[in-house]
């Protein structure tokens, strides 16, 4: 019986040893973290860019560059493939940004409806792969097919597309309109202001100047900010 | 026995006391995060928009927790997270435990992001992370990821 207490009263002791130094330990485990804090791979590059020339991209009535970007069947589009567009719907958007997921039905919608007004939609996705593994060219297909996208989603090779427009993040619009030979940029922004309930949006932007351009009307809201994913 | 049980009990009562809580999230809204971004007479916040699921955010979450920790009589650390409400329960809370994150924590229950967006700063086209920084008669905003060192220099500015 005593045995049996000084036993008992031994793992009780171990018990709490082992439970304390577990919180104990808990404290200083900096590794916790889901990113080591290591340095950014590329510092240089990022100072430069944020400190001593910010990449300030497109204003309204600005050309927009044209591009010839991988899209996810092969192919290789350019904006002036499109020879009977009025102009063009671009939108940087990617996989693994929950506002760009939350938009895709209503991104789809919205080519379906234009592209036959003369304004599709050119989805080009500016991330990294290395920084967001799922934004890779072979999940962008996966994306695609699963969700059935209407439009060419395009990955900006080497991301020399998205600082000349002066994306910072996805989604981002970019409305264009055909004039000559340029493409000019009519309006910058959001595709509407609630990314969480398409049925309780109180602003349409993008819809809105669509609308605008298709009547031959000034577009009212040329710019508009919305919560998004830093590209990458 | 007993006294073993005793001392025992003492001992992870004595260790918890010592422990400082995980952080709670505390919802707001519109009018919450302009009362939030309201400069303080005796500390300066620093104040951070962070997401569970954006990547370069929580890379730099364990700067201001460190930060906030060396300055704790100086500085309140706020961190507003952009999450979905109704995912405070199923990855916010549980993010904030598994990372030990002890800086305060709100989240912003607001998707009309247009409205409340040039409160913070007016060159703010909603990327995420950001970070502002306010005192008494100062104000630093900073459109982009901070290294440590980057967050220890803004704030030595302030201090």
């Amino acid at each position: 019986m005593k045995t049996l207490k000084i036993l008992t009263g031994l793992l009780l002791v171990a018990l709490a040893i082992a439970f304390i130094s577990g919180m104990l330990d808990s404290h200083d485990r900096e590794n916790l973290y889901a990113p080591p804090p290591v340095p950014k791979q590329y510092p240089i590059k990022e100072s430069t860019q944020e400190n001593a020339t910010p990449t300030r991209g497109y204003g309204i009535g600005d050309a927009a560059t044209d591009f010839l970007l991988k899209n996810i069947d092969g192919d290789r589009i350019s904006l002036k493939d499109y020879k009977d567009a009025k102009g063009f719907v671009i939108i940087f958007t990617c996989n693994h940004c929950p506002y760009s997921v939350a938009y895709e039905d209503r991104i789809i919608a919205l080519d379906k409806k234009y592209k036959n007004l003369g304004y599709p939609v050119i989805a080009i996705n500016p991330n990294n792969p290395k920084e967001y593994p799922t934004d890779s060219f072979e999940f962008m297909k996966v994306r695609a097919r699963e969700k059935g996208f209407s439009f060419p989603y395009l990955l900006d090779e080497g991301q020399k597309i998205y600082p000349q427009y002066g994306a910072t993040k996805t989604p981002h619009v970019f409305l264009l309109q055909k004039e000559g030979e340029e493409n000019i940029v009519k309006y910058i922004g959001a595709i509407d202001d609630n990314y969480q309930d398409a049925t309780a949006v109180k602003n349409n932007y993008l819809e809105n100047a669509l609308q605008s351009l298709l009547s031959g009307k000034a577009i009212h809201v040329t710019e508009s900010v919305a919560i998004g994913c830093r590209i990458k | 026995m007993k006294k073993q049980l005793l001392l025992i009990s003492i001992l992870i009562s004595f260790i918890s006391c010592d422990q400082r809580p995980v952080s709670k999230v505390i919802t707001i809204d519109q009018k919450g995060l302009k009362e939030v971004t309201l400069p303080l007479n005796e500390k300066i916040k620093v104040i951070n928009f962070w997401a569970t699921w954006c990547a370069p955010c929580v890379e730099e979450l364990p700067y201001f927790e460190k930060i906030g920790a060396k300055y704790e009589d100086k500085l309140e650390v706020i961190l507003i997270s952009l999450d979905d409400a109704k995912n405070i329960k199923s990855a916010v809370q549980p993010f904030l435990k598994n990372n030990q994150i002890k800086s305060k924590v709100l989240l912003l229950d607001d998707p009309y992001a247009a409205e409340w967006i040039p409160l913070i700063d007016a060159h703010w086209d909603g990327a995420i992370p950001v970070t502002l920084i306010v005192s008494k008669n100062k104000k630093q905003f900073y459109n982009k990821a901070l290294s440590y060192d980057e967050l220890q220099d803004a704030v030595e500015k302030f201090l």
